[in-house]
C-alpha cells in the first residue's frame, strides 16, 4: 500500500515534469529559442542548433536597445552580418533594465554569461576588475580599429592599462532651448557662455517666469557638464587621484558658482527633484533650457503635436562655455566580450564588424551616434535634424572616471553637491570631505 | 494502524539506554519515518536543494571575500564582513536596522488599530453588504507589489502635479508648497509606511472580522439588558474576547514589517542616498550593484539570527494555530 | 453590536465608504491615466480627469513587446506552479500534521528558520543548481525553484489547519480499511478547501508577479513571463506612463479575477491565514 502511494506521487511529479519539458515547444535545454524578430529578418530561425551544430558558431548577444533600435538590429544588422559570415549565427536577446546587473552577475557566476553584451560604459571597469571581461587590446587588429574611433568613448573601456571593450555607440548632452521662451526674452540665438545663460535666467526670474539654468539633478550625469565647463576637475588625467583636483581652487570655484546660482533661484526646480520635470517643462514651454541626449529627439519626434513639436519648437546649442570651455559628459554603451565565452574569435569578429563604417551608419539611422569617426561625419548622418550639435559636442566631451569604484565616487560627489545646494555645508568643506572619502576608496 | 496509537511505550523505565530499549526506539523511529516519508520526501528534498543549500552557501559566503567569478579563490576572512557592517563610515547597516525598527514602530500600531477599527465597523449589525466591504478592503493585498509600488510612486510624485500634492496643495490648501515626497528621508519613509499599511491592512480586517463573528451574540444581549452602551460593550466584551487573536495579529504584523523589501526597493530603491534602506534592500544593492556578496551575506545572517531569536518563543504558537 | 441612532449609522457608513475610496481610488486613477495619450511625461491631474475613456493604449500595449505571448507564458507557468505547489505543500503539511517521528519538531524549526533569513541572494546558488541540472531556459527549471522554494510557506500555513481537523473523521475511513493516503485525499483536502483557496490566491499572485527568478532562468524572449514584459516598458531614458499602466492593468486582471472567484472561501479561513509577507 505504501509502495502504491509512493508510486502515485512519483508518477504525478513525473507527469508534471514531462508536461514542463513538452510545453516549452521543444526548446529543451539549449537556449536555441531563436531571436524574437519582429516577423522579418531572414535567417532568424532556430534551425542553427540542428545538425550543422558542428560548423556553425552561435553567439549569445545581450542588448538593451529600445523597440525601434532593436528593429534595425534584427532586420538589417543581423542579416547583413550573417550573410558576410555564414559560419556565425547571432542569438540576440533583449534585456530589461530592471535587475540587469543582477542578471549579468548571475550569468557570470553561473558560467552562463553571454558571449557579447552591449553594456553601459560605467559598468565596464567594474566587470573588468573582476576579470569577467576579455582584454581586447591583445586581439587581432585592435590598434588599427582604435585609430578609427573617437578617443573619448574609447577611453571608457580603459582599465588598469588595458582595454576591455569597444565603444559601440556614444552619446552626450547638449543644451536644448525652447524657442518660445527664448523669444520671450528677446533672443533669437541661444546663449553661448555660462555668464550669458545666468543673465538670461535672471531676466526670466525677474519677469516672474521659471528660471533658465537647466541642471536636472544633483547627480554626476546632470552636474558634470556645468562643473567641467566652469573649470572643475574630478581627477588627474590618469583617473587615479582626486586629491588636488576635486578640491582644487578651480573646482571649488565651479561649485561655488553653481551654489550661487541656486541661491539666486536661477536653476530649474528639477535640480532638487521639483516639478515640472525637464521634459515636461520643455514641452509645456515653461523651461528655457534643459540638457539631454539625442533620445530626447528620437523619442519625442514621434509625438509631435500642435502644442509641442520637438523639431519645430526647440533649438540646440553647445553646453554654454565657462572658463574651461564647453565640456559635456560622455554616455553610451560599449561592446564587451565575456571571459567565459567559448567563441572569443567569432565574438571578436562580430565586435570589430559592428564598429565598421557600414554597421555604424545603419545604427545611426535610429539615433545611435557612431563612435566610428568616419561614420559620424557622414553627411547623411549629420543631416539628421538634430545630430550636428551632438557630434560637435562630442569633440570636447569628457568621460566619467572609468574606475571600478565610480559608483561609490559618484555617490560621494553627489552628496557633497547636494549638501551645498541645500545649504547644509559650505563648498570648501564639502569638497574636501568628498576628496578625503574618495581617496580612501581609491586606495582599497 | 494510526500513527497516534503508536506512542504507547512508557518512556521512563525503558529510557535508561539499555541496548534492547535503544533498539526498540530505533526500530520505532525508523518505522515512523517510513510512514511519514512519502509525504515529506519531495517537500524536504525541494526545500533542501533550493532553500537550505543556498542558505548554507549564504552563511559560508559571509565569512569569505567572495568573488562571483566561477574560478576565483575565495579567501576566508573570518568576521571581517561582520565587522565592516558595524564599522562602515557611512553606517549603512546601522541605518538599515534603524529603518527596520522605525518601520515596525510606525506601521504595526496603525495597521493593528485600523484593522480592529474597520472590522468592528463592518461587523456592526446594521451594516449591509459586509461581503462587499470585506472584498474591497482585502483587494490591495492580492495585487502585485511591483505594479502597485510604481503606482504609488506616481501618486506621490513631487511637484504640484503628483496626485497627492495636487490634493493637498492645490485642492485642499493644507500644505503651503508641494512636497518632494521621495526627495527627503522622512517624507520618503512616510510614503513607504503609507504604502505598506494601505497594502496590508485588509489582512487584519479579515482576521478580526472572523474573530468578531465568533463572539457569541448572547454576551452582547446580556450586556444590553444590563444597560451597557455600545462603547462599554466594546471595552468589556469585544476587546477581551479578541485577546488571543490580537497576539496572533501583532506577531504577524511585526513579522511583515520586518520583511519589508518591495516597499522600499521599488519605491525609493533605498534612496535618497541609501537612507531608506532596510536590510533586505541593502543586501540586494550591495550584492548586485557593488558586488559585495560577503558583506550582503553577513547582513542576511545577522538578520536571520535576530529574527530567529525574537520569534523562537513564538514559534510554537505560530506553528499550532489553535486560537479558539 | 447594535447601534440604534440613525445618525451614528450614517457616520459609520460614511467612514466605511471612505475606506472603500482609499482602497479603490489608486486603481481608478491608474485606469484613468491609461486613457491619456502621449504620456512620456508625468500626466497631470487635469489631463487625467479630462481624458476620454478609450482602449487605444491597451491595444498598443497588447501588440508591443510580444505582450500577448508573455501573458500566455505567465498563465502556463503560474498554473503549473500553483497546482504543484499546493499539492506538495499539502502533502508535506500532512506529513507534519498527522505523523509523529523523531526529529519532527527540529525539522519543522529548520523549515521555519529558512523563512527568516532574507533570501535575496539565494538567486545565485539557485541559478547555478538549475544550470548544473541543465534546466536553464526551461519552464521545468523555473517550476522546480518556485515549487521547491515555496514548500516551506505552504506547509507552514497548512499544518496548523490540518492539525485542527478532528481525528474522528479519520476513523470512519480507517474502519473501511483506508490508507494514510486515502485519509489525506478524502478527508484532509476537502476539509481544508478554505485554506487551500486562500493559499491558491497567494500562490497565484506570488508566481504571477515574480520577476527576478523568471528573468534569470528564462532567456529566450518567446518564453518570458509577464512581469518582464511590464519592465520592458520602462525604457532607458523615458517611461510612457500610460503604457506602463495599461500593461499593469492587464497584468492585474487575472489575479483580481482569481481572487473574486475564490474569495468566498475566506469566510471560514480567517483565523488560519498565514503571515502577511512583505
Amino acid at each position: 500500500m505504501l509502495k502504491r502511494m509512493m508510486l502515485t506521487v512519483l508518477a504525478v511529479m513525473l507527469v508534471l515534469a514531462i508536461a514542463a519539458c513538452g510545453s516549452d515547444g521543444g526548446n529543451g535545454n539549449s537556449s536555441g529559442g531563436g531571436p524574437s524578430s519582429a516577423g522579418s529578418g531572414g535567417s532568424g530561425s532556430s534551425g542553427g542548433s540542428g545538425g550543422q551544430a558542428a560548423k556553425k558558431v552561435v553567439l549569445e548577444y545581450w542588448h538593451t536597445y529600445s523597440d525601434a533600435e532593436e528593429k534595425v538590429l534584427l532586420e538589417e544588422i543581423k542579416p547583413l552580418f550573417e550573410t558576410e559570415h555564414p559560419n556565425i549565427e547571432l542569438n540576440i536577446t533583449r534585456m530589461p533594465y530592471e535587475g540587469l546587473k543582477q542578471q549579468v552577475i548571475a550569468g557570470v557566476a553561473g558560467g552562463a554569461a553571454p558571449d557579447l553584451m552591449r553594456m553601459d560604459i560605467i559598468w565596464v571597469p567594474e566587470f573588468a576588475k573582476l576579470g569577467a571581461l576579455q582584454k581586447v587590446n591583445e586581439l587581432d587588429g585592435f590598434e588599427e580599429l582604435k585609430a578609427q574611433l573617437f578617443e573619448g568613448p574609447m577611453s571608457t573601456n580603459y582599465y588598469n592599462g588595458d582595454y576591455y571593450g569597444l565603444p559601440l555607440n556614444t552619446n552626450t548632452k547638449v543644451a536644448i532651448y525652447n524657442k518660445k521662451v527664448l523669444e520671450s526674452v528677446g533672443l533669437s540665438n541661444p546663449p553661448t557662455t555660462m555668464q550669458e545663460l545666468a543673465d538670461v535666467s535672471r531676466q526670466l526670474v525677474k519677469d516672474g517666469k521659471l528660471p533658465g539654468i537647466g541642471i536636472s539633478g544633483v547627480h554626476a550625469w546632470a552636474l558634470l557638464p556645468y562643473f567641467w565647463s566652469l573649470g572643475g576637475k574630478l581627477t588627474n588625467d590618469d583617473f587615479s587621484q582626486v586629491e588636488g583636483y576635486l578640491n582644487s581652487p578651480e573646482s571649488i570655484q565651479a561649485v561655488e558658482t553653481i551654489a550661487a546660482w541656486h541661491e539666486e533661484g536661477l536653476i530649474i526646480p528639477a535640480v532638487l527633484g521639483g516639478e515640472p520635470s525637464t521634459w515636461d517643462g520643455m514641452k509645456k514651454h515653461e523651461y528655457l533650457m534643459i540638457d539631454d541626449g539625442p533620445w530626447f529627439y528620437s523619442i519625442l519626434m514621434g509625438e509631435a503635436s500642435e502644442e509641442f513639436d520637438v523639431l519645430r519648437d526647440t533649438v540646440r546649442g553647445l553646453i554654454p562655455a565657462g572658463p574651461a570651455g564647453s565640456h559635456s559628459v560622455i554616455g553610451g554603451e560599449n561592446l564587451v566580450i565575456f571571459t567565459g565565452s567559448k567563441h572569443t574569435e567569432e565574438a571578436w569578429t562580430f565586435a570589430r564588424w559592428m564598429l565598421g563604417e557600414e554597421p555604424q551608419k545603419i545604427m545611426s539611422k535610429v539615433g545611435m551616434i557612431p563612435t566610428n569617426i568616419k561614420a559620424a561625419n557622414e553627411p547623411t548622418f549629420l543631416e539628421v535634424p538634430y545630430m550636428k550639435e551632438y557630434v560637435e559636442q562630442l569633440e570636447t566631451a569628457l568621460p566619467r572616471t572609468p574606475n571600478p569604484q565610480w559608483g561609490e565616487m559618484e555617490g560621494i560627489f553627489n552628496l557633497a553637491v547636494e549638501k551645498v545646494l541645500r545649504g547644509e555645508s559650505d563648498v570648501t568643506t564639502a569638497l574636501n570631505q568628498a576628496t578625503q572619502q574618495i581617496e580612501a576608496i581609491l586606495k582599497e | 494502524m494510526s500513527a497516534t496509537n503508536r506512542d504507547q511505550l512508557p518512556r521512563g523505565a525503558a529510557g535508561r539506554g539499555t541496548s534492547a530499549s535503544a533498539y526498540i526506539h530505533l526500530r520505532r523511529g525508523l518505522r515512523q519515518w517510513g510512514e511519514a516519508l512519502p509525504y515529506l520526501a519531495l517537500g524536504v528534498l525541494g526545500t533542501s536543494v533550493f532553500v537550505i543549500y543556498p542558505m548554507i552557501q549564504n552563511i559560508l559566503i559571509s565569512f569569505q571575500d567572495y568573488s562571483i567569478m566561477p574560478n576565483a579563490v575565495n579567501t576566508w576572512v573570518g568576521l571581517d564582513n561582520y565587522r565592516y557592517a558595524f564599522e562602515d563610515p557611512n553606517q549603512k547597516f546601522l541605518i538599515a536596522i534603524r529603518n527596520t525598527f522605525l518601520n515596525v514602530l510606525f506601521t504595526v500600531p496603525i495597521n493593528w488599530f485600523l484593522a480592529v477599527f474597520f472590522a468592528v465597523l463592518i461587523n456592526m449589525q446594521f451594516v449591509r453588504f459586509k461581503l462587499v466591504f470585506r472584498t474591497i478592503y482585502y483587494l490591495p493585498i492580492i495585487t502585485s507589489w511591483i505594479v502597485v509600488a510604481f503606482l504609488f510612486r506616481f501618486l506621490f510624485a513631487s511637484g504640484e502635479y503628483g496626485f497627492i500634492n495636487y490634493l493637498l496643495y492645490t485642492k485642499l490648501g493644507w500644505i503651503s508648497e508641494p512636497i518632494g515626497w521621495l526627495q527627503n528621508y522622512w517624507t520618503a519613509m512616510i510614503v513607504i509606511w503609507l504604502f505598506h499599511i494601505w497594502k496590508t491592512v485588509g489582512w487584519g480586517v479579515v482576521i478580526y472580522l472572523a474573530a468578531l463573528q465568533g463572539i457569541p451574540l448572547d454576551l452582547y444581549e446580556a450586556a444590553e439588558i444590563d444597560g451597557a452602551g455600545a462603547v462599554q460593550q466594546f471595552r468589556h466584551i469585544t476587546l477581551p474576547m479578541l485577546g488571543p487573536v490580537t497576539i496572533f495579529v501583532l506577531i504577524n504584523l511585526v513579522n511583515g514589517a520586518f520583511n519589508i523589501f518591495p516597499q522600499v526597493y521599488f519605491i525609493t530603491k533605498g534612496g535618497p542616498m541609501d537612507q531608506t534602506q532596510v536590510i533586505p534592500s541593502l543586501m540586494y544593492t550591495q550584492a548586485f550593484t557593488n558586488f559585495n556578496f560577503g558583506y550582503a551575506s553577513a547582513m542576511s545572517v545577522m538578520m536571520g539570527f535576530a529574527v530567529f531569536l525574537l520569534t523562537y518563543t513564538q514559534m510554537k504558537k505560530i506553528g499550532q494555530q489553535r486560537l479558539l | 453590536m447594535r447601534v440604534r441612532s440613525k445618525v451614528w449609522q450614517l457616520v459609520i457608513y460614511a467612514v466605511l465608504l471612505m475606506g472603500v475610496v482609499v482602497f479603490i481610488f489608486p486603481f481608478l486613477y491608474m485606469i484613468m491615466t491609461t486613457f491619456v495619450k502621449g504620456a512620456y511625461t508625468l500626466p497631470r491631474p487635469y489631463e487625467i480627469f479630462s481624458a476620454v475613456p478609450n482602449l487605444d493604449n491597451y491595444q498598443i500595449v497588447w501588440n508591443r513587446n510580444h505582450f500577448a505571448r508573455y501573458f500566455l507564458n505567465s498563465a502556463v507557468v503560474t498554473a503549473v506552479s500553483m497546482a504543484g505547489g499546493l499539492f506538495l505543500g499539502a502533502l508535506t503539511a500532512y506529513g507534519f500534521a498527522r505523523f509523529q517521528f523523531p526529529g519532527k519538531e527540529a525539522l519543522f524549526r529548520l523549515f521555519l528558520l529558512t523563512m527568516m533569513i532574507p533570501g535575496v541572494i539565494n538567486i545565485i546558488p539557485q541559478f547555478i543548481i538549475i544550470k548544473n541540472l541543465g534546466l536553464v531556459n526551461t519552464y521545468a527549471g523555473l517550476w522546480l525553484i518556485y515549487i521547491g522554494g515555496g514548500v516551506v510557506g505552504s506547509t507552514f500555513f497548512l499544518r496548523g489547519f490540518f492539525e485542527g481537523i478532528p481525528k474522528e473523521l479519520e476513523e470512519s475511513v480507517m474502519i473501511d480499511g483506508g490508507s494514510n493516503f486515502k485519509i489525506f485525499w478524502h478527508i484532509y483536502l476537502p476539509q481544508s478547501l478554505p485554506a487551500l483557496g486562500t493559499l491558491a490566491i497567494f500562490s497565484f499572485q506570488g508566481t504571477w508577479e515574480e520577476y527576478f527568478l523568471a528573468l534569470t532562468i528564462i532567456k529566450s524572449e518567446v518564453m518570458r513571463t509577464l512581469p518582464i514584459a511590464l519592465m520592458m516598458f520602462h525604457d532607458q531614458h523615458a517611461t510612457n506612463y500610460s503604457w506602463v499602466f495599461a500593461a499593469s492593468v492587464i497584468a492585474l486582471l487575472p489575479v483580481v479575477l482569481v481572487y473574486i472567484t475564490f474569495q468566498k472561501k475566506f469566510v471560514q479561513s480567517g483565523y488560519n491565514d498565514g503571515a502577511v509577507k512583505g
